[in-house]
């Protein structure tokens, strides 16, 4: 026996206990009591359902209990017993409600004022998959040591690929495994207007106290936060004052810290500084398990084929999957049963929509204004310096970004040959390497072009 | 002044094995024996199954009187009943026994209970029946809550109303222990207490006389209902700590395990603002559910209606196999037209919650939850969720 380990322990404990006492005896007092814990320090702590029984406890079986742990090793020197919490009581199984419950439960209105969080969004229902584990990886870690491991955790990833529902799962996971410790989540939006109200209302220093004392701080959508530089100070100090206590931070954003334009390198520097995650689109057969977690959180069972029809054929974000497969539940409860393949490809028909293009014409539209040139000298046989560059510039951004093969390029920009094309990708590239502006450039261009 | 003198004794209370074990002479009046196990067999475990001490009663004739215990380990009694005492003992007698023995007694008169050996003979009149004893040494002894600081008094008649209105709405699952109890704290001066099972939400309050005292805790609602039945009219103290509650009064003493878990913050589900109010006499709501709630359908479900250009409410119910029915009443409508379904159970449960003679109702919109209040009854909030349909 593994003297350790509090379950075997107990085992062996009830063992002995129900040889020296009476069945009905045993079975009244020591059904639902466990051992809790062992503490460093040898005291037993055994769980007991209420009062009733840790006074029984300690008159009647106290001797006998310490009796047989003292046989199984000196280590243990003391009983202690405490009433658990009902939740961790183990229920007798009941019977559930058959009836059609049709009315909304108040429940769902539930967003806890005092931390903002929605309890709906929890790891219990929270799809891993290869696009996220990473993700979900980190999110234990800081879960495990909280403020140390990574600090600050940054998530980024394209809208709908479950940041939310991560970071605020953390929160959650949070309450329940430091209880006590306060958590509060808000997005980037709420903390401008919380800001300027408090500047308006004169009371910044409230302001100030007040995310100050929070043990972690989740910021959503951070990217909302360009431009706004008062507010971005007011960040940068909050930051370094909960990273000095080492406070956990956790931010999400679409895109990652270095992309988002027009924030401060100081506050950019921060954000990056801890552990940056990107979300990457899920894979179809992580698209399943979310489409199947999903369906079956309302109890409606969806064959395979219908499924793997949902998950393919969309390749939107998370949330439009969930949307397509709350618009299936709604007919299969209509119905009164899960609707075959041909009826979901029938009511999925208006969530397809066309693929965005981006035209090439658009691009150069784009990069021009952004250097302020005229748009037709792009095109143009000329080599003057100003255009030369936004020039190369475009090249680079279609080749890379857009993979438009060189000859296509050369052709759509005024007729060049393909080795003028490959020549000026090779250029941008290199330069890149030694000037941080041009790459701060382009990386601008690209924030544009989302 | 007599309830702490109680109280204090219960604290030094003689340990059982210092009376004789086997020897025991009380005589008690039929009636008030009769009354005193109807109250305190309620609280003994029904089911025979387990430790047989639970299913008992313990009857204990002391310096201090002649006292009857049960407990199931979620509740307790300790019962006090006047008689004399010629031998003091302690004798525990299964409560299903002393039941029935209790209802059957008939005419005025005296009891007299005899303990020899381990047989306990019943002289009532010309009649004398014996009994087996159960043994008495397995019988728990019935916690007190640690902190005698949060106490607080009030007429026992108010709690046991309190309890029976407002346990019904608590949710009768076990699968959260926090919604199958009744959520009570005390702060300024003020009671309140409050019950949901997610689907309709009860919030009572009651003025205290004592002020100063704060706390709050989760009684479960089944043990509240045992409790309320037991309690007499006069003024009590509630007594609380972590883990425990009691109730002691000059009849006794009477004790529930307290739920331990975190109740979610009701308040703010509660709709500050609201779109229609509709003030109606209760006998009208009263008699028009009845009659509409005929015609419900197997979700049991009833549609209401403000119209508040004829000032007008209605209810509406449709079942398909057996027809449909409408009741209009007037009212006072004040705010937009809306419509709404409800499970009717839940209307009607508001009932038994407030007495006043109008009340009124609140709407804040489609799918979100109705407030219905007594007029002039600022005690109570009620709030219904909407079906989904």
């Amino acid at each position: 026996m593994n003297k350790g380990d509090p379950k075997e322990l107990w085992e062996y404990v009830l063992t002995q206990i129900e040889l020296s006492i009476s069945p009905a005896n045993f079975n009244t007092w020591f059904r639902n009591s466990f051992i809790v814990k062992i503490s460093e320090d040898g005291v037993v702590h055994i769980g007991v359902p209420s009062q009733f029984f840790k006074d029984w406890y300690l008159k009647k079986f106290h001797t006998l209990l310490l009796k047989i742990i003292r046989d199984v090793s000196y280590e243990f020197r003391n009983i202690e017993y405490v009433i658990v919490k009902d939740e961790n009581r183990r229920l007798s199984k009941e019977v559930k409600n058959v009836r059609g419950a049709l009315e909304l439960p108040l429940d769902d209105f539930y967003i806890n004022k005092s931390d903002n969080l929605n309890p709906r969004y929890t790891f219990d229902t929270f799809v891993i998959g290869s696009f996220n584990n990473l993700a979900y990886a980190a999110a234990q870690a800081v879960l495990a040591r909280p403020g140390i491991t990574y600090n600050p955790l940054f998530i980024y990833g394209d809208t709908g690929r479950g940041k939310t529902h991560l970071i605020q799962a953390i929160g959650n996971q949070y309450k329940k495994q430091y209880p006590g410790q306060k958590v509060f989540y808000l997005t980037s939006e709420k903390f401008v207007v919380d800001y300027t109200d408090s500047v308006q209302a004169g009371t910044a220093n409230r302001f100030k106290d007040k995310y100050r004392h929070y043990d972690l701080l989740i910021m959503d959508d951070i990217q909302f936060l360009s431009k706004k530089e008062r507010s971005e100070e007011e960040l940068f100090h909050l930051f370094n004052a909960l990273h000095d206590m080492n406070k956990q931070i956790i931010f999400s954003s679409d895109r990652s810290p270095i992309a988002i334009p027009d924030i401060t390198e100081r506050l950019k520097g921060r954000l990056a500084s801890g552990m940056t995650i990107d979300i990457g689109e899920p894979d179809p057969e992580s698209r399943m398990a979310i489409v199947r977690k999903k369906a079956a959180s309302h109890g409606v069972l969806l064959s395979d084929e219908v499924i793997e029809y949902v998950a393919v054929s969309m390749n939107g974000s998370i949330r439009e999957l969930e949307g397509m497969v709350n618009s299936i539940i709604c007919h299969a409860q209509v119905k009164g049963f899960a609707p075959d393949i041909m009826e979901v490809r029938q009511s999925l028909r208006s969530f397809t929509r066309p693929q965005k293009n981006i035209s090439i014409k658009n691009i150069v539209d784009k990069i021009a204004e952004f250097y302020n040139i005229d748009e037709e000298s792009i095109y143009e046989k000329t080599r003057r310096r100003e255009v030369v560059r936004p020039r190369q510039i475009i090249m680079y951004i279609l080749r890379e970004d857009f993979h438009i093969s060189y000859p296509t390029i050369g052709t759509k920009l005024g007729g060049r040959d393909h080795t003028t094309v490959i020549h000026s990708c090779e250029k941008i590239k290199r330069e890149m390497v030694v000037d941080s502006e041009l790459e701060k450039e382009i990386q601008n261009i690209r924030t544009l072009l989302v | 002044m007599y309830i702490s003198n109680y109280y204090l004794i219960f604290q030094c209370y003689p340990p059982i094995h210092t009376l004789n074990k086997n020897c025991m002479n009380i005589s008690i009046e039929k009636k008030k024996f009769s009354e005193a196990v109807h109250i305190v067999a309620r609280f003994a475990q029904r089911k025979i199954t387990t430790l047989p001490a639970l299913s008992s009663i313990l009857i204990i004739a002391g310096d201090d009187g002649i006292k009857m215990r049960a407990t199931n380990l979620e509740t307790g009694i300790d019962f006090k009943l006047k008689g004399e005492c010629t031998e003091k003992g302690v004798v525990a007698i299964s409560a299903l026994l002393l039941q029935q023995i209790a209802s059957s007694l008939t005419q005025e008169g005296k009891i007299i209970l005899e303990h020899i050996g381990d047989i306990v003979s019943i002289t009532s009149g010309t009649s004398k029946s014996s009994i087996k004893t159960t043994p008495y040494d397995d019988f728990p002894s019935i916690p007190f809550p640690e902190s005698s600081k949060n106490r607080i008094v009030l007429p026992g008649s108010i709690l046991r109303s309190l309890f029976t209105t407002i346990a019904p709405c608590a949710s009768s699952s076990t699968v959260r222990p926090e919604l199958s109890s009744i959520y009570l704290s005390i702060e300024g001066g003020i009671l309140t207490a409050v019950a949901t099972d997610s689907f309709r939400l009860a919030e009572k309050k009651v003025p205290l006389t004592n002020k100063g005292i704060q706390g709050k805790f989760l009684i479960p609602a089944k043990n509240a209902l045992d409790i309320a039945q037991a309690l007499p009219n006069e003024d009590i103290i509630m007594s609380f700590d972590e883990h425990q509650c009691a109730f002691i009064s000059n009849d006794g003493m009477l004790v529930s395990r307290l739920t331990n878990a975190v109740y979610p913050d009701y308040r703010q589900i509660i709709p500050k603002e609201s779109v229609v109010e509709a003030i109606v006499l209760r006998k009208d709501f009263e008699n028009a559910l009845k009659r509409t709630i005929i015609f419900s359908d197997l979700f049991q479900k009833i549609r209401i209606n403000f119209d508040p250009k004829k000032n007008l409410f209605s209810f509406f119910t449709r079942n398909a196999d057996i027809g449909e029915s409408i009741e209009t009443l007037p009212a006072r409508i004040s705010g937009s037209a809306l419509e709404l379904s409800f499970n009717h159970r839940y209307l009607s449960a508001v009932l038994s919650l407030t007495g006043s003679e109008s009340i009124s109702i609140l709407a804040v919109g489609i799918g979100r939850p109705l407030i219905i209040k007594g007029v002039g009854d600022t005690s109570l909030l009620y709030l219904v969720s909407p079906m989904n349909q």
